[in-house]
């Protein structure tokens, strides 16, 4: 009885070990996630089937996502996914939450038209493996991650450099939306670390 | 004097030196002194070795980067202004620091840093003056970053000696990597690390842990430690790749570095190149990073393929034939292929028949799953024991079956002679019905073996989600085709005889073991006044069975028949009450160690900075039982918990709970048992295996 058990165990976990890869890989289906927004309203990923969804991680102390603001470049590029239908979740990830309301008036501050601005402590993060403010994930209609990197192809925050980059969020959109594969799946982003609190 | 002025002027700002003829320039902002340096030992002049290097004296706790900042930051730039035909080179990167933070791991440098760079002069007439610009760009971080620059300038005089810094410059020489001679090194891809084998290292490097630092970005996983192994004076080393590799490099170069050495830089290509690509579409490279490569750069992809977890169903499949509530049933089965033994071709199509009632009672079940996915409904694998009716539904088939074995009545006779005449003229049908009804007996016993698999098949397509379901289900019934299909597997068979009869009987007491279980979950879920109401209606029915099949004359039989049946629903009327009445308590954890779980308990547990361990579990669970009484009840671990202080949290999800299938929803479970170990507030619960040793949950508690 003891050997089948065994057996059994051995096979159970071969199963699971196989199927239960919870991080966040392109070409995968993303994570899911539960949170609860700046405003106190439930998030969840699985809400938003059928939709493309943007994961923004940001962080209004970082002068890398400031530098995205100020150009108008991550508004406009929310902007662009609202038309194309696409949800916009803004990630702010720390070591100690920041208050939603501070969030919020920041992002209202700067005129950012995200879908939900999220708190994260960190649970997000660590699912997607995020770096670096800004991150940008994009999620596609089957729930499929399609798109992991950074926003655009600069790597600075040179605002006459972000006039002249390429959007990589933009073009993964574009292409998701035609229903064509991501050509620039993955690449480097770039950024300041997203505070994960440091003990790991 | 100079530095002097420059400081009252800037922060981040520009400092142009008042005085012509500055021997430096200094820069200096709120968390950086950043200055100017030159460095020629034997004259600037054409040929002769000359230096210019930035110099940054960094605040306790800042940090600049590497050429290869890691997970985040930003190399030092440097852009120069020289003069007609002279020329820097790059900067000569000192061999970095790791700086971990969190999940994430970054290069970079703290305290006094200087960058050099090599400068080469064109020939020209001795005291011309030479005017040097620099803007240099770097970001320091601590818990927040700031991007800062400066413009650097100097007047140098040709043919002039410049060694003031000489022992800045020559400290600096020895901390960057050496390009050994003789050392080589080799690399290859694996699945998911690059694999790197060095030789002719240094003596002061044999046998020591190293540290190393891979040059191209985008490639590799910074944070995952690498594994080393020395063989002699060779080195092999695996580099974990990142699972968000957006590179593809031709040559790699690594800094290899170990205490009381200076490091070593090491160039290689990759022997064989990268994989051809697996998965996702091709991805090119970035622009704004390394040059493009010739080979388009891939993504890894994990290992194992759909297909190896359909074999590993498969494989499930199988061993579910070895459940103690199927092999009784499989064995009956088998044993009536010795009554068709002389009809090969029936035998056969009722192989196949059962294999296809079996795939097909798997397909309806992940099909009824997939469409209550759909719906929204919260649902687990074993969500039907849940439920007292489904559970006295169970026993009472399990009964049924033991009378019939045990021989107080015999099927033909109870159903209806049309029925029978059904069975006989269409045993193709009756062999797919038994293939169904085998799925339905097996459930108790797979539920919890099935957990795994069904959380996985919530998160995939339906198309998958059902192949997996139809895998387990072809497994089940491969060696009942297999008997029915293969002479030597049919002939491996026992002979009929008069065992059968001793067999059949000793076969009804696993299924009236299995009812006692039935009754123990019932417990659990009804309390005591429910088991006794179900005992009771099983006598009446066991009583009733014996009725309709006893073999009397037509009157009496009808008697008989009669206060069988008014029996059966006088008890059935007087049971059925008590089967629906709410639960005494679900799970009467009273061991004392163990307290109910609330995801309440878990947060103020872990804000007191306490270890929770959570016992998702259930009655009904066989396997979670096992390890209940087994590897949960182990003095030496109930003495580990003690020691690390831990909570232990019971979730019994024998009755449908929502909060618990909430819980396992998020830790990616649809089925018991789940054992999880939660450390501190920000960190994703620790899951162990189904059956976990009790090495294997000291380990995890040692990690905490």
């Amino acid at each position: 009885m003891k050997n089948l058990l065994m057996a059994f165990s051995i096979v159970a976990g071969l199963t699971s070990s196989a199927i239960c890869s919870a991080q966040a890989i392109v070409g995968k289906p993303a994570p899911v996630f539960n949170a609860v927004d700046a405003t106190g309203k439930q998030v969840s990923l699985a809400d938003y089937k059928g939709k493309m969804v943007v994961l923004e991680w940001m962080n209004p102390d970082c002068p890398f996502s400031k530098a995205q603001y100020s150009t108008g470049n991550m508004q406009s590029t929310q902007r662009y996914a609202a038309e194309k239908g696409a949800v916009w979740l803004s990630i702010n990830t720390a070591s100690v939450v920041r208050p939603g309301e501070m969030l919020a008036s920041w992002m209202k501050s700067q005129q950012g038209s995200p879908s939900a601005i999220v708190p994260d402590d960190g649970k997000i993060a660590r699912a997607y493996t995020a770096k670096t403010t800004p991150h940008m994930f994009l999620i596609d209609p089957a729930g499929k991650l399609v798109y992991a990197g950074a926003i655009d192809s600069m790597t600075g925050t040179n605002p006459a450099d972000i006039k002249t980059a390429t959007n990589y969020v933009k073009q993964a959109l574009d292409e998701t939306a035609a229903g064509k594969p991501v050509s620039l799946a993955i690449t480097k982003p770039y950024g300041c670390a997203v505070k994960y609190s440091p003990s790991a | 004097m100079i530095s002097t002025l420059c400081r009252g002027v800037a922060i981040l700002g520009i400092c142009v030196p008042l005085i012509a003829n500055a021997q430096h320039a200094t820069v200096r902002t709120e968390h950086v002194q950043a200055e100017l340096l030159v460095h020629a030992p034997q004259g600037l002049e054409a040929g002769k070795a000359a230096s210019l290097a930035l110099l940054l004296e960094q605040k306790l706790g800042w940090h600049t980067y590497w050429k290869n900042p890691g997970d985040s930051g930003l190399a030092t730039s440097l852009k120069w202004s020289l003069p007609a035909g002279a020329s820097a080179g790059p900067i000569e990167w000192p061999v970095p620091e790791r700086l971990p933070l969190g999940p994430l791991m970054n290069y970079g440098y703290t305290g006094k840093l200087l960058l050099p760079v090599k400068l080469a002069l064109p020939a020209m007439s001795s005291s011309t003056l030479l005017p040097i610009r620099l803007h240099a760009e770097w970001l320091v971080c601590k818990e927040v970053c700031l991007p800062e620059a400066g413009e650097f300038s100097l007047s140098l005089r040709a043919g002039k000696v410049y060694s003031e810094h000489a022992a800045a410059f020559s400290q600096a020489q020895s901390r960057l990597p050496l390009v050994a001679a003789g050392v080589t090194a080799r690399a290859r891809v694996n699945e998911n690390a690059v694999s790197l084998e060095v030789s002719g290292l240094p003596p002061t490097m044999l046998g020591k842990p190293v540290q190393l630092f891979p040059e191209e970005s985008g490639v590799f996983d910074y944070a995952a430690e690498h594994s080393e192994r020395w063989h002699g004076k060779d080195l092999t080393l695996s580099v974990p790749l990142s699972p968000q590799r957006s590179e593809s490099p031709s040559r790699l170069h690594f800094v290899l570095a170990s205490a009381d050495s200076p490091g070593i830089r090491l160039e290689t290509p990759i022997d064989r190149g990268w994989p051809a690509d697996s998965g996702v579409s091709s991805v090119s490279t970035p622009a704004a990073t390394a040059p493009v490569q010739s080979e388009p750069p891939h993504i890894t992809v994990p290992p194992t393929s759909f297909a190896v977890v359909l074999s590993m169903a498969f494989v499930g499949g199988l061993i579910l034939n070895l459940m103690p509530c199927v092999l009784p049933v499989l064995t009956i089965k088998v044993l009536s292929f010795s009554g068709h033994a002389s009809n090969r071709k029936l035998l056969a199509t009722g192989g196949f028949a059962y294999f296809a009632g079996v795939v097909a009672a798997f397909v309806a079940l992940a099909t009824l799953m997939l469409a209550l996915r759909a719906a929204g409904t919260q649902l687990g694998w074993g969500f039907q024991l849940q439920s007292p009716v489904f559970i006295s539904a169970l026993a009472v088939l399990f009964t049924l079956i033991g009378l019939n074995l045990a021989g107080l009545f015999e099927i033909g006779s109870v159903l209806p002679d049309s029925v029978t005449a059904l069975r006989a003229r269409h045993p193709v049908i009756d062999d797919l019905l038994s293939g169904v009804l085998a799925v339905a007996i097996a459930s108790p016993c797979t539920g919890p073996f099935m957990g795994a698999a069904l959380g996985a098949s919530l998160t995939q397509p339906p198309g998958e989600a059902i192949a997996l379901f139809a895998m387990v289900g072809a497994g089940m019934a491969s060696p009942y085709l297999a008997a029915s299909l293969v002479p030597g597997i049919a002939r491996l068979m026992p002979r009929p005889g008069p065992w059968m009869g001793y067999f059949k009987v000793i076969m009804a007491f696993p299924m009236l073991a299995t009812v006692v279980w039935l009754l123990w979950v019932l417990g659990q879920q009804v309390g005591t006044d429910g088991v006794v109401a179900l005992v009771g209606f099983l006598v009446a029915l066991a009583y009733a069975t014996w009725t309709f099949s006893a073999k009397a004359e037509p009157t009496t039989r009808f008697a008989l028949a009669s206060s069988g049946l008014i029996v059966l629903a006088a008890v059935a009327a007087w049971a059925w009450p008590a089967l629906h009445a709410p639960p005494a308590r679900a799970g009467t954890a009273s061991e004392r160690n163990w307290q109910p779980w609330t995801p309440a308990a878990v947060i103020e547990a872990q804000a007191k900075g306490r270890t929770v361990f959570v016992d998702f579990t259930a009655a009904w669970c066989v396997t979670c039982q096992f390890n209940k009484r087994v590897t949960l009840a182990d003095p030496g671990l109930l003495a580990s918990f003690e020691t690390s202080n831990v909570l232990l949290l019971r979730a019994d999800w024998t009755r449908r709970d929502p909060a618990i299938t909430e819980q396992l929803t998020k830790l990616g479970r649809s089925g018991v048992p789940v054992y999880a170990l939660y450390g501190k507030q920000d960190q994703t619960p620790q899951l162990l295996s189904e059956m976990p040793s009790v090495q294997e949950i000291q380990t995890a508690l040692g990690k905490l």
